[in-house]
């Protein structure tokens, strides 16, 4: 078996996503949904469940008596707190573990892939898109892939560098030639793995290289610019650094231009508490 | 011991405790200054060049920015009894990704910024490492005054 075939193995033994969060996910972001579907939705995740109830009767919220109902609690912290809880149940897997490989320690993945959502967000905002719980999805786990070709770049690390710096191409492009396949392909393999749309496995699969997408190019570029921004800020980045390409082509596409990127990146430092916050909620819920 | 300086933020230490260090400079630029005889040391760590693209967010948090941040920074450590002509200044961050037009020169537009404000107040940079595409932390060692660089993926060395 050659080495791409034993990395896209190694993918296939991935556990899969969660059915629970993309259902859930689905669901608070579309603003027709109740409050009791939601509820039948989540209330078989044990994590998420606790984690609510944690949420709900924390100092925060002030109540006088604990809620231990998860409808109640729904009501009481309403959907947007609820949205980074399902989220934080997330990390518990692959995206908070240490990718030594890129130098990421634990969390740095996490924090970046909630860096990039966020930011889809907020351009699917500026350019009249409203929210989009599959684009939020695609920002997130654009960077799956790294998580499962951590041990290959780490053992290939310096003829990968070596190639970035002597060739003067980006990181995804020396990862093809050395190993045969880069993250953003590993990526879309998993996602389609997960049976997630072909929209989103698009996205991830171009999410460097968005000029070459088939079809789909608006959801391809966001995610792009989503990614790239997170990459700018530097927020959870590792040993390829920002060895990317930018494209011009999709600015001109959302009609943005320089002074948009740093509103964004104003945007995402404003937020940086939310997203420790998030990185927070994978902590195992205590007894106390 | 070392505190941690986040992202859009600053810190200030005094005396040969604390150490001060800041993860993941991308585009984002590391300001560190010492002043060796009130053993002063201080570290911003700033995303943008200009407070005007949102005044609000500076007001909240002026740390956001080169033109609001980089001020606070020498007035804090002015606090401490640091002076203006003691103080040794040393740069790192300012990364861009492989950009030919130059759409998204955050790095570059924070490095002018910075050089702009110094240089209206006299003030030299001693060191810097700035630009490429890489991502850096930055250690500011309140023992020596000797500020450190990392280069993600690989050993730390001296700035």
């Amino acid at each position: 078996m050659n080495l791409v075939d034993t990395i896209i193995q190694s993918a296939h033994q991935l556990p899969p996503f969660p059915a629970v969060i993309q259902r859930a996910l689905a669901l608070i972001n579309d603003p027709k949904s109740s409050v009791s579907t939601v509820v039948e939705t989540i209330q078989y995740d044990q994590v998420i469940t606790a984690n609510v109830l944690r949420v709900c009767n924390s100092p925060y919220y002030g109540l006088r008596q604990s809620v231990s109902s998860l409808q109640e609690a729904v009501i009481i912290i309403g959907f947007d707190p609820l949205l980074e809880i399902v989220l934080g149940s997330v990390a518990g897997s692959a995206l908070g573990e240490a990718i030594p490989g890129y130098d990421l320690e634990s969390g740095d993945l996490w924090r970046h892939s909630i860096s990039s959502a966020l930011l889809s967000q907020m351009i699917s905002q500026r350019i009249n898109r409203g929210q989009d719980h599959m684009v939020f999805t695609a920002a997130l786990i654009h960077d799956i892939g790294k998580v499962m070709l951590n041990t290959y770049v780490k053992d290939q690390f310096l003829t990968i560098k070596d190639l970035v710096n002597t060739k003067k191409i980006s990181f995804l492009t020396a990862e093809k030639e050395v190993l045969g396949i880069d993250h953003a392909e590993l990526s879309a393999t998993i996602a389609e793995q997960w049976n997630f749309p072909r929209e989103i496995t698009q996205a991830i699969r171009y999410h460097h290289t968005p000029l070459l997408a088939p079809a789909d190019k608006e959801v391809v570029y966001l995610i792009y610019l989503s990614n790239l921004i997170a990459m700018l800020t530097g927020i959870g980045g590792g040993a390829d650094g920002l060895s990317y390409a930018g494209y011009d082509e999709v600015m001109y596409h959302f009609k943005l231009e320089e002074k948009d990127i740093e509103k964004f990146i104003a945007q995402l430092g404003d937020q940086i508490q939310k997203v420790e916050t998030l990185i927070q909620l994978q902590k195992p819920v205590e007894n106390s | 011991m070392k505190k941690i300086v986040g992202i859009a933020d600053m810190g200030i230490s005094q005396g040969q405790g604390e150490g001060l260090i800041t993860y993941s400079l991308g585009s984002c630029i590391g300001v560190a200054i010492f002043d060796p005889v009130a053993q002063v040391g201080g570290l911003l760590h700033y995303m943008l060049p200009e407070s005007q693209i949102d005044p609000q967010k500076a007001q909240k948090n002026p740390y956001m920015f080169a033109d609001t941040g980089i001020p606070l920074l020498f007035k804090e450590a002015y606090r401490y009894g640091a002076t203006k002509n003691r103080i040794i200044v040393k740069v790192a961050g300012g990364a861009q990704i492989l950009d030919e037009s130059g759409f998204f020169n955050i790095g570059k537009r924070n490095y002018m910024a910075l050089r702009k404000i110094l240089w209206r107040n006299n003030v030299l940079i001693k060191a810097e490492d700035i630009g490429g595409q890489v991502s850096r932390t930055i250690r500011l060692d309140l023992e020596t005054g000797k500020v450190w660089i990392k280069y993600s993926g690989e050993g730390e060395k001296e700035l």
